[in-house]
């Protein structure tokens, strides 16, 4: 098979997937009491005037959330909206918009516009420090197979696992508090405010031109950095190379727990599928034939372990771009784990319990296929069968 | 009908019934075994495991709730006792004051959170407060309220393993049916259910669980108990969960129904359903276990997780005697909170590290050694890694 056909044939599985989720969502929402939903959408009900007054409460939140239709109508109408992007708006009254301000009354597409770029930036960082580690010592314990450095990276990565991300994120927060600064926090440096929040604080931001050391104009209310929305990229482009640093000095304790935290998966695969390549038929070859140990295991095993590693790389990083809920509500960073973890507290956000499952969606999907895609531009094999 | 038995197995000593070859698959059993025993931390997590077990079953026999923490009421001596008359109480008293009575805990006033474990810092004490106590309330952060650590962790070894157990094994259980249908008819069938897989599975996890429970902690159709609700939250995760389990099945039975015992059953007249139930689903079962066993460890910590992004809801009381619960209140952001503002005002802070120790500990434990089990399991049954 021709690989265009094989990408084709993939895309063309990718609507069902997609159609499903989306109504797996509508099913799972339609589950919320409309109490709820009303609250989160135009705020709580008259407290006087009766049920005359309930009653006009209730008909303005039907009509205001198209529950005055038939369900399959519901249906059809959030299919179609969806799919041209009317992703609603981020509720007024909602959890997220109280802990978020900036995002409140803003349509779910341009919020999560807002707060995915630090999520990606964040996952590019814990992905570079899981690779650098994951790869080699993968490759050491494969070579030195039940070995004392093959136990060691065992328990290492396993440890990472099964501790709980939100203890050993407080406990690095609280670490940095009580022993570092010996029981100060407040004001505008120390290890607390170099470790909490995405930018510093209002008044603090340190190395930037604007008067008071309030938050400069490419950076409104400390959320919605323009014009990329990355962090890093957007203080270097605007000049101002010590917030830059100070975004990376911000995701340095994040990102090394969420790799932590993650790094088994990846240490596990390479370990085994390298096991796997070196029992084959052309290692021993190659061996016979003289080739240098190191060279058998960095070239000939490890260029062909690669394979199965890369499957689970861009699986990884979709989960990660998926965002980081817990350690971003404990590192109070403003990303779009958060805002995630939020929408789904009472009151709820529709608006973002739809935006977000669908974004994750998307990428989860695509992110397979490009897997696919690369897994079978690798692997002859796989296309042909 | 001795002349069939080989007259080299009459001279062997052998206590099988001789002419009869062993179960094949107790055969496979053995052999895993043989390779487990090997693996040294393999088996240092079926030890911690099996020490565990012994645990939650030694918190059975013990008298203490089931169901919560045993909350503790609190009073200032001289305000006035509040607590009702049987209710378990402390009371609560400035540092620099005298003792007001026996049983009284020394609290600083302007930070009354935690109490130092130094009082009656012994696990083995059955005093009102034997392995420190801690404020707990979450909603009404407030209110003083107390938890038993000790009483807590023992139970929540019970609760721990139940929720993990059951919401695993309902989960591989759903998983193998669906998976073994879909790979052994093949065709239209499993065109359908592994699309419907692949939906499932492009839902992100977490997420998935935080809306399902949002849903289904909002129906309460069933009354308002706490089985009711520990059941929803475990039809939460098994509706997550079993798709993991689907598309692992899939793929082993893919490969199991093309094995010459299966042709041969066919030949001889079996029904599909007797094949799947009798030939395709115990061959294909191997890779579940090493998956299972890897999913029980992250129950509790995925649990925990939901309560520390304030999932509280799911259960009636916020002091539920689970470890991952335990764990998140420990850390939670009120808990932070305070230390911080409290030692920005130079007040002495306790901060209550035996409280966050001691659940983590248990969930360490428990996570890390399914872990080790599951690797073992995996080296053990794969041929190819066992080399």
């Amino acid at each position: 098979m021709r690989m265009w056909i094989y990408v084709i044939r993939r895309l063309l599985l990718l609507i069902p997937v997609v159609l499903g989720v989306m109504t797996i969502t509508f099913i799972l929402v339609s589950g919320i009491p409309a109490s709820e939903r009303c609250l989160a959408v135009i705020g709580a009900p008259p407290t006087h005037g009766g049920s005359a007054a309930l009653q006009a409460y209730y008909a303005h939140c039907d009509s205001k959330l198209g529950l005055n239709h038939p369900i399959y109508t519901q249906w059809a109408i959030y299919m179609g909206n969806t799919l041209t992007f009317h992703w609603g708006l981020v509720g007024n009254g909602s959890t997220a918009a109280s802990v978020i301000p900036v995002i409140a009354g803003q349509p779910v597409t341009t919020a999560l516009g807002w707060l995915l770029p630090y999520t990606i930036e964040l996952a590019i960082f814990s992905l570079a420090i899981i690779l650098v580690v994951a790869i080699p010592l993968g490759r050491l314990s494969a070579v030195y197979r039940n070995r004392p450095i093959d136990q060691a990276s065992r328990v290492m990565s396993f440890s990472g696992f099964a501790i709980p991300t939100f203890l050993l994120g407080s406990l690095a927060l609280i670490g940095a508090v009580l022993i570092i600064t010996n029981y100060h926090w407040a004001g505008c440096s120390g290890p607390y405010q170099e470790m909490y929040g995405s930018w510093p604080k209002q008044g603090c931001m340190l190395g930037s031109s604007a008067s008071n050391n309030n938050y400069p104009l490419w950076l409104q209310f400390g959320t919605v950095s323009t014009p990329t929305g990355f962090p890093t990229i957007d203080a270097a482009l605007h000049g101002q190379w010590v917030v830059a640093g100070d975004t990376i000095l911000r995701m340095v304790f994040p990102a090394l727990i969420i790799a932590y935290g993650s790094i088994a998966l990846l240490l596990r695969f390479v370990r085994n599928s390298m096991l796997e390549v070196m029992n084959l038929d052309f290692i021993r070859t190659a061996r016979a034939k003289g080739v240098p140990e190191a060279v058998v295991v960095k070239r000939h095993a490890g260029r062909n372990s690669l394979n199965v590693t890369i499957t689970v790389l861009g699986l990884t990083f979709a989960f990660f771009i998926g965002g980081f809920p817990i350690i971003e509500e404990v590192f109070g960073l403003q990303g779009v784990g958060r805002a995630l973890a939020l929408s789904v507290q009472q009151p709820y956000d529709l608006g973002l319990i739809f935006g977000t499952t669908i974004l994750f969606t998307f990428i989860v999907v695509f992110a397979n296929i490009i897997v696919d895609v690369v897994y079978a531009f690798l692997d002859p094999r796989v296309r042909l069968g | 009908m001795v002349a069939e038995v080989p007259s080299s197995s009459a001279a062997t000593v052998s206590t099988r019934p001789s002419g009869r070859r062993p179960n094949p698959r107790i055969v496979q059993w053995k052999r895993t075994w043989y390779f487990l025993r090997r693996n040294t931390l393999a088996m240092v997590g079926l030890g911690i495991i099996v020490f565990l077990v012994f645990v939650a079953l030694y918190a059975l026999t013990q008298p203490y709730p089931w169901t919560d923490l045993n909350n503790y009421c609190a009073y200032t001596p001289g305000s006035g006792n509040f607590c009702a008359p049987g209710e378990p109480s402390v009371c609560v008293y400035t540092p620099g004051t005298a003792a007001p009575a026996p049983g009284c805990y020394q609290t600083p006033k302007q930070f009354p959170a935690f109490i130092p474990p130094t009082l009656t810092f012994s696990p083995f004490a059955t005093g009102p407060l034997p392995l420190g106590s801690f404020i707990a309330n979450v909603q009404n952060p407030g209110s003083l309220q107390f938890y038993n650590l000790y009483q807590g962790i023992l139970r929540g070894a019970d609760w721990s393993l139940m929720l993990s157990v059951s919401i695993v094994g309902s989960g591989a259980a759903i998983g193998l049916l669906v998976g073994a249908i879909s790979g052994y008819f093949g065709g239209l069938v499993d065109e359908a259910l592994m699309r419907f897989v692949d939906v499932m599975l492009s839902i992100p996890q977490l997420l998935f669980v935080l809306i399902t429970v949002a849903v289904i902690s909002q129906l309460a159709i069933f009354g308002d108990s706490l089985a009711t609700r520990m059941g929803l939250l475990i039809a939460a995760f098994v509706v997550v969960w079993w798709p993991f389990y689907a598309r692992i099945v899939r793929g082993q039975v893919l490969v199991t129904r093309e094995m010459k015992f299966v042709e041969a059953a066919k030949a001889s007249g079996a029904s599909a359903g007797r094949i799947v139930r009798k030939h395709i689903i115990p061959n294909s079962v191997y890779p579940v276990f090493v998956q299972m066993s890897l999913d029980v460890g992250s129950v509790p910590l995925l649990i925990g997780g939901l309560i520390y992004l304030g999932f509280t809801t799911i259960f009636p009381s916020n002091t539920f005697p689970e470890w991952g619960t335990l764990s998140a209140l420990s850390v939670n952001p009120s808990v932070l909170t305070s230390i911080l503002v409290n030692s920005e005002l130079n007040i002495q802070v306790y901060v209550p590290w035996w409280m966050m120790l001691f659940p983590g500990l248990m969930l360490f434990m428990f996570a890390i050694s399914v872990n080790f089990l599951s690797d073992g399991l995996r080296d053990a049954l794969d041929p190819r890694l066992r080399r």
